[in-house]
């Protein structure tokens, strides 16, 4: 006679505890969370009427889709993308230099991370006054005798976006290079010396062994930086120059926070938060992917 | 079945999220009917009972200081001494920022929570805040014969209430430094204003004397506006002019609204503003005026008599800004309140914030007010020999003079921050056109009208 299993013979007690214990911190995650998603995404189909009211409409989409400037505030959020390499690269560059451990490596390294750990805020003032026409960097530059590239850094509607561009990699670099000096650590020292006594220089132990070991970390840093680059620079921007000069540095969050809080256009406000929503989350399904790949081959 | 029960309770859960996201929908929104929003505001808004015995605290969200130096330091004398006369009342000011002065505000106004007085600059976004019911009409809460001697009330008059109380006049002039000016040979005008033209060939006389002649910042765009305000509208005849343009009744690419950018396009090109002007704030710029590396700036009396003390009295004079048009507007004067304090519609203690409005414009504050700020109070019963300084003397003269009109108030918000602002900035910054800018000002109309049909209904209701 075949046996029945235990588990059809006697069914076992559905066991409610877990749920319970969980069950309020992922009430509290989806209000917090959930609720001003699904709220954004419904204010963004409802558009006012002459009247008061509102009523459920794509007209929100279409004012954002005719608005030059929130193309113009899109261009520039992908204008920012283009720095992600850059940092990243630089990153790569300082932490290698870094770990090989020259005199006075950990004061260069509290300087490269302090901006980092600086709120934003205090870093764009500072910068505002390094940048102005007759601020420092221009003082100096035509104390040395190059007058000529001064320029106005911040007032000039080409080179806005490059300089806030120029701060936002200044103080992101410290996160990157603290990452990879700590993925770095991990990497077998035979590694290594294995390369050296092979006669490998600098450059092949960092493109054949450094690389290659930290990608799992590199890739984090450049989705990590790339949402950073289309949806935490709002501060940046506001401390700089506001959007300006003219509409010359605005990007997607300062027109949200426009229509949303300056104009109580709530609806198109709502619609552009929701086409952000849509871009960081492929960038993070992305990052994931990324991650699961890593995990697979036995980087991580 | 556990999988069952978890699928039912995260079935329960998104039901219940996106029940909660829609019923706070289904409720009109805060901006109801226009005129209608306003007169029901009105009516139910009776003055709460005075509870004097009990404790009060009221929370003003107060901005003055950018326009008034040394009114921070009035408002906390007095604060202080209206609870040495009214023990139970304590008012916390709570100064605010110029750049988040409205999007604070509607925040507030959003939650129906916040200040009991707030602040905003006058008729526009006051009013603004009026047709989404967040104001309590001060006409209601203070009695008519006081109310008679507050100046400009009618700036911020609709449908036939008083909604906010001035509590100084604001005019801008156009300060010069006399000893610069002799240095490059220009005489000030006998006058009280130049031509446009003599204007631009003092201008020109004052660069090649190597002269800065005119300095400012516009980096925060207030430049720009203030320019607007003072020389973009001597075309028009009326400020309902311009609210024919906002309603979409004439385009803003009419020479009579956005030409002026041209002559404005042709300061910046001559090169006869300071080259720095993108880079610093109106204030900053302002203080090169101050600083003696000016000849030329826009000043408020504050300002002004900021400049007397640092360059010395004798070396300052003021003007009225250049006529450049030909409309009514161009001999009108530009004084305005600016800021007006009200009363907001949710404060449980509004007979108390309007008692402590009151007591702003007593013999003594409006004294202090003057001591403090040098502005000249917004109330026919402030003491005008208090001015003795000649060049107040003549601001007071020209903020008291005919009709005043501060064109910058008669626009949405919306039109200020995405249309004058960065207008002024393309011109500026050399980055656009006068064409452009006045592109821009028919844009931003448009977009504004089709987003905001009920917003775009209360200003048509300003015509009539």
């Amino acid at each position: 006679m075949t046996a029945i299993p235990r588990s059809i013979r006697f069914p076992r007690r559905f066991d409610a505890t877990p749920y319970a214990l969980v069950g309020p911190a992922v009430a509290l995650i989806a209000l917090v969370y959930g609720y001003p998603v699904i709220r954004i995404v419904v204010d963004s189909f409802l558009a006012p009427t002459a009247s008061g009211g509102r009523i459920l409409s794509v007209a929100n989409y279409g004012f954002v889709v005719d608005d030059p400037v929130f193309w113009k505030s899109a261009g520039n959020n992908i204008y920012l993308l283009a720095g992600v390499p850059v940092m990243t690269a630089l990153a790569l560059l300082v932490a290698t230099v870094l770990f090989e451990r020259i005199r006075g490596w950990r004061i260069y390294r509290t300087l490269v991370f302090t901006p980092y750990i600086l709120a934003v805020p205090v870093i764009g003032a500072t910068f505002v006054y390094l940048y102005g026409f007759n601020g420092i960097v221009n003082t100096l530059l035509r104390g040395a005798g190059a007058g000529g590239l001064a320029q106005d850094w911040l007032g000039n509607a080409k080179l806005v976006v490059p300089s806030i561009l120029s701060v936002i990699i200044y103080r992101e670099l410290g996160f990157g290079v603290m990452l990879f000096l700590a993925r770095m650590a991990s990497v077998k020292e035979e590694l290594y010396e294995a390369a050296m006594l092979d006669g490998a220089g600098w450059w092949d132990r960092l493109r054949y062994i450094t690389i290659p070991q930290l990608r799992s970390v590199i890739g984090f840093f450049i989705v990590i930086e790339l949402i950073t680059m289309l949806s935490w620079v709002f501060a940046y921007v506001y401390s700089m120059t506001g959007g300006g000069p003219g509409f010359a540095s605005s990007v997607l969050e300062l027109y949200i926070w426009k229509n949303a809080f300056a104009y109580r256009a709530v609806g198109i406000a709502s619609a552009v938060a929701v086409l952000l929503l849509v871009s960081t989350s492929v960038l993070v399904v992305v990052q994931l992917l990324v991650r699961r790949g890593s995990a697979e081959t036995g980087e991580e | 079945m556990r999988t069952s029960v978890q699928r039912l309770g995260g079935l329960l859960v998104a039901a219940g999220l996106i029940l909660g996201a829609c019923s706070g929908t289904a409720s009109p929104a805060p901006s109801a009917s226009p005129a209608a929003s306003a007169s029901a505001a009105a009516a139910s808004s009776s003055p709460a009972a005075s509870t004097a015995a009990g404790p009060v605290e009221l929370t003003f969200w107060y901005w003055a200081e950018s326009d008034a130096p040394g009114a921070d330091k009035w408002m906390a004398d007095t604060v202080a001494a209206y609870h040495a006369a009214h023990p139970n009342v304590t008012v916390k000011v709570v100064p605010q920022s110029t750049d988040t002065l409205q999007s604070a505000f509607q925040t507030a106004a959003a939650s129906n929570s916040g200040p009991d007085i707030a602040s905003q600059w006058a008729t526009g976004p006051v009013l603004s805040f009026v047709w989404t019911g967040a104001v309590s009409p001060i006409s209601d809460l203070v009695p008519a014969d006081e109310l008679k001697h507050w100046l400009n009330t009618n700036e911020n008059t609709y449908q036939g209430k008083v909604w906010a109380a001035p509590m100084y006049l604001l005019g801008i002039g156009l300060a010069y430094n006399k000893e610069l000016f002799a240095k490059a040979g220009v005489t000030p005008p006998t006058g009280d204003r130049w031509t446009w033209d003599e204007f631009l060939a003092a201008s020109a006389k004052l660069k090649a004397a190597g002269i800065t002649p005119f300095v400012g910042g516009d980096k925060n765009g207030y430049l720009g506006a203030w320019w607007f305000a003072n020389v973009g509208g001597q075309q028009l005849d009326s400020a309902q002019d311009l609210v024919k343009a906002v309603v979409g009744n004439v385009p803003f690419t009419d020479p009579k609204y956005t030409g002026w950018y041209s002559e404005l396009e042709k300061l910046v090109k001559n090169g006869y503003v300071n080259d720095d002007v993108m880079s610093l704030d109106l204030d900053q710029g302002v203080r090169l005026f101050q600083q003696g590396k000016g000849a030329m700036a826009f000043t408020t009396d504050g300002m002004l008599a900021t400049a007397i003390t640092q360059l010395g009295g004798d070396k300052v004079g003021v003007m009225r800004p250049p006529k450049w048009g030909s409309g009514t507007l161009a001999d009108a004067g530009n004084a305005t309140q600016s800021i007006s304090f009200f009363v907001t519609k949710w404060s449980v203690h509004q007979q108390e914030a309007a008692d402590f409005l009151t007591y702003l414009h007593t013999a003594d504050r409006l004294k202090a007010w003057y001591a403090a700020t040098g502005v000249v109070a917004a109330d026919d019963r402030f003491d005008a020999s208090l001015v003795t300084t000649p060049q107040l003397q003549q601001m007071a003269k020209f903020e008291t003079t005919g009709p005043q009109v501060w064109l910058e108030n008669w626009i949405p918000p919306q039109l200020d921050g995405d249309a004058d602002i960065p207008a002024g900035q393309l011109i500026f910054s050399g980055s656009g056109t006068a064409a452009d800018a006045g592109a821009l000002w028919e844009r931003v109309a448009g977009t504004w009208r089709s987003a905001h049909p009920d917003e775009l209904a209360n200003w048509q209701n300003l015509l009539k």
